[in-house]
């Protein structure tokens, strides 16, 4: 069964998620640029490794493969989101996906517009209710739009994601 | 003066032995093939096939004289055996044990196609030995010179809904419904007389738009199970039994069988879909073993209570209507608003059948109630709702009674009438499964003159109904309203296919046109007494739920939003109904 449901704003990660990715390999550079042009390409490099991990990211939570989504988090925050959301879908008639590295560029920001497709169980307090997961079901299935904002940080020359909000349009 | 054939015990009541493995054996020793009633057919005889089935063994069948094949599993030698084979039109079907095994296969042959489906069937395969296990191999039969079909029977949920009544040549009688694409519901008239209806898992298997293929496996009581291919529009069947009875004797024979149409209830998937099996056999990401199903065994995961351990539970915890997040919340996601209508009113509920109670509302959700003859006034929490106008249903728990005793009680304000469904512990089997008795009787208060005679009464005009209920997102099911004594539920999978059911014995009361109050025992089940007060007008039920596990004694509030699912025409199947009758 599906709902939609407009969710009040709520945090899936509270915080310490490390899901690490490495930079983009870069060739070495034919020419030698002025320090706006070498930010700038860092810039863009870092926006290209952080777009790869989301779309990694989205990967292991679409898949449902919540033991490999595991192994890439923090041993202690990993599972609860991997059980909770189902699927993340790019919203696109929302706003383009915006990625902001930080001028340090150790840390960054993301918005990613989409819709979040979460399962709650069901409470087995009544005959019809474990009836339900004795069939494999038992679950509420919730979609909705919002806005996934998504903190990294750089570890090590890899980007990590530190945070995950998602809120509600 | 012909009797009506009501056993001992019924069929949840059963103690079945616990049969050994070499105790099956011993029964299944010198078993030459299935009997029958009707002439076996002798469409095989001389002949030689070969089937192929796509994830499960190839068959190397030679058919001889007198009932008598040989058949190779996979290239392996050949060994003599028994057989019976029936025909029903194009269809052959034939079955089979293999000699000094629990197991052997009966198989369905589209003669026009050369399809075949196979199933293997086996005893000993789960921890009570007697329950027939089955597994189902599509295929064909293989045709020298030609390629193999790419067709296959395939499951469905083409026969969802649908209900027959069907004699075989045996002479026995049944009621058998279809109300889901994973189990289905059957009422044995002939061999228990009809009272109360049982479910089992099923498979159903679509040949073509006439033709299926059903099985049933009577898990949770005998293990017996049965198959058959049924012609909808002739309503014939031909199948085979093969189980061992409540006596331990081994039934192995085929049937023919005709039978009647009773109805078509609605289908709830989406339009399109006639995807069969809608239960998973195996939980997300296990591969399931052969012949896994899902099963529904509410006796084996049941707490079985003392009486000593029903009265420290419910001493230790009893709750009436609790929160949100209380025992059977889950239930009352769409239940109506409550009513205090009650909140300062005085009355009497004078029952023709039990000592009179006597009640001070002190608010919307405290009561106090006594026994007429009692002294003392105890209080209750209570809540109440206002199905249709002057109707009121309210419910309360009995504290201090030895039966730890629930109250679910419709009483009509206009009529001056009340019926109480009356639950109570310490019943004979188990002493947490709830007992229900049925009170009729009038409401005595200030500015009320209740009628002398008139009460609500019992009433068959349910009886066939069929009513979906979602109670909640994601709790969703359907009553099929099968005898006048017993009702089946179904639950609906994520598709909105029947899934899984179940069902207990039942009554019902007319309270006014189109609002009726009933009940269901989930007896051998987890013991519940559900109460519910059906409003066809705004399609809304509204009860009480009454429980007594190991986590305490509770009575809780369901209410759902209900269609109306159809009607099988089956009153004139029971001797006697129950319309008008008075307790």
């Amino acid at each position: 069964m599906k709902e939609n449901a407009n969710s009040t704003r709520r945090s899936f990660l509270k915080s310490g998620l490390v899901l690490a990715a490495p930079l983009a390999a870069v060739g070495p550079p034919r020419v030698v640029a002025d320090d706006g042009l070498k930010a700038h390409l860092a810039r863009l490099e870092d926006e290209a490794a952080i777009g790869k991990l989301h779309q990694s990211w989205l990967r292991q939570i679409n898949s449902g493969s919540s033991d490999a989504l595991a192994s890439m988090f923090t041993a202690a925050h990993g599972f609860a989101f991997g059980h909770a959301v189902r699927n993340i879908a790019a919203d696109h008639a929302g706003e383009p996906d915006a990625i902001a590295v930080e001028p340090n560029g150790k840390s960054a920001t993301g918005r990613f517009h989409c819709a979040i497709e979460s399962e709650d169980a069901i409470p087995q307090d009544c005959t019809l209710a474990r009836m339900a997961h004795a069939q494999g079901g038992g679950f509420v299935r919730r979609t909705c739009r919002g806005v996934l904002k998504v903190e990294y940080v750089k570890v090590s020359s890899s980007w990590t994601v530190a945070r995950v909000e998602f809120a509600s349009v | 003066m012909p009797k009506t054939p009501y056993p001992k015990e019924q069929m949840h009541r059963i103690a079945y032995t616990k049969l050994s493995q070499q105790q099956i054996a011993d029964k299944l020793t010198g078993v030459k093939g299935p009997t029958s009633v009707s002439a076996l057919s002798d469409v095989f005889s001389g002949k030689s096939m070969r089937i192929i089935t796509d994830k499960g063994p190839a068959l190397t069948y030679t058919f001889g004289r007198n009932n008598r094949l040989s058949v190779g599993e996979n290239g392996a030698n050949a060994v003599d055996l028994g057989y019976g084979a029936l025909t029903l039109n194009n269809i052959s079907f034939f079955s089979h044990l293999i000699a000094g095994t629990q197991r052997g296969y009966s198989v369905v042959v589209d003669q026009d196609t050369n399809l075949a489906t196979v199933f293997e069937l086996w005893f000993s395969g789960y921890q009570d030995n007697r329950e027939v296990q089955r597994e189902i191999y599509y295929g064909y039969v293989e045709q020298p010179g030609q390629p193999a079909p790419t067709a296959r029977h395939v499951p469905t949920n083409r026969v969802e809904g649908k209900g027959f009544y069907w004699k075989q040549d045996t002479g026995a009688e049944t009621l058998e419904f279809y109300p889901s694409a994973a189990y289905s519901h059957f009422v044995e008239l002939s061999r228990f007389g009809g009272e109360l209806g049982f479910c089992g898992p099923s498979d159903y298997v679509r040949i073509n738009d006439d033709l299926y293929i059903y099985t049933r496996t009577e898990c949770e009581f005998s293990g017996t199970f049965t198959l058959y291919v049924m012609d909808l529009n002739r309503i014939e069947q031909i199948g085979v039994r093969l189980g061992f009875d409540a006596n331990d004797t081994l039934e192995y024979y085929l049937f023919r069988g005709e039978g009647e149409w009773l109805g078509q209830l609605a289908q709830f998937e989406k339009f399109g879909d006639e995807t069969g099996a809608p239960v998973p056999p195996a939980a997300n990401g296990e591969t399931p073993a052969k012949g896994a199903r899902r099963v529904y065994r509410p006796f084996k995961t049941m707490p079985k209570m003392t009486k000593a351990e029903v009265d420290a539970v419910c001493d230790k915890k009893t709750t009436a209507f609790a929160p949100a997040s209380g025992p059977g919340a889950s239930m009352a996601g769409n239940l109506g608003p409550a009513t205090n209508w009650l909140a300062g009113k005085k009355l009497t509920l004078r029952y023709d059948n039990a000592p009179a109670m006597e009640y001070r509302f002190e608010d919307a959700e405290t009561l106090q109630w006594r026994r007429e003859s009692d002294s003392n006034w105890t209080k209750a929490r209570y809540r109440a709702w206002e199905s249709m106008p002057g109707v009121i249903l309210f419910g309360h728990l009995l504290e201090g009674m030895p039966n730890h005793d629930g109250h679910s009680i419709v009483a009509d304000f206009h009529q001056g009438l009340v019926t109480c469904f009356n639950g109570y512990l310490n019943t004979p089997y188990y002493a947490n499964e709830a007992g229900v008795k049925t009170l009729f009787g009038v409401i005595e208060m200030q500015g009320l003159i209740p009628p002398k005679y008139n009460r609500h009464y019992f009433t068959d005009e349910m009886v066939g109904r069929a009513v979906s209920q979602n109670y909640a997102p994601g709790l969703t099911s359907m009553h099929l309203y099968s005898t006048p004594h017993s009702l089946s539920w179904i639950i609906f999978t994520t598709s909105d296919a029947g899934g899984l059911e179940w069902s207990g014995p039942a009554a019902y009361v007319k309270i006014r046109e189109g609002l009726y109050f009933l009940y269901w025992l989930e007896e051998a089940c987890n013991g519940t007494l559900g109460t519910i007060l059906v409003n066809l007008h705004t399609m809304r039920d509204v009860g009480v739920g009454y429980h007594c596990g190991e986590q305490g004694l509770s009575m809780s509030a369901v209410g759902a939003h209900e269609r109306l699912a159809g009607r099988f025409d089956i009153l004139r199947f029971y001797q006697a109904t129950t319309s008008g009758r008075m307790v």
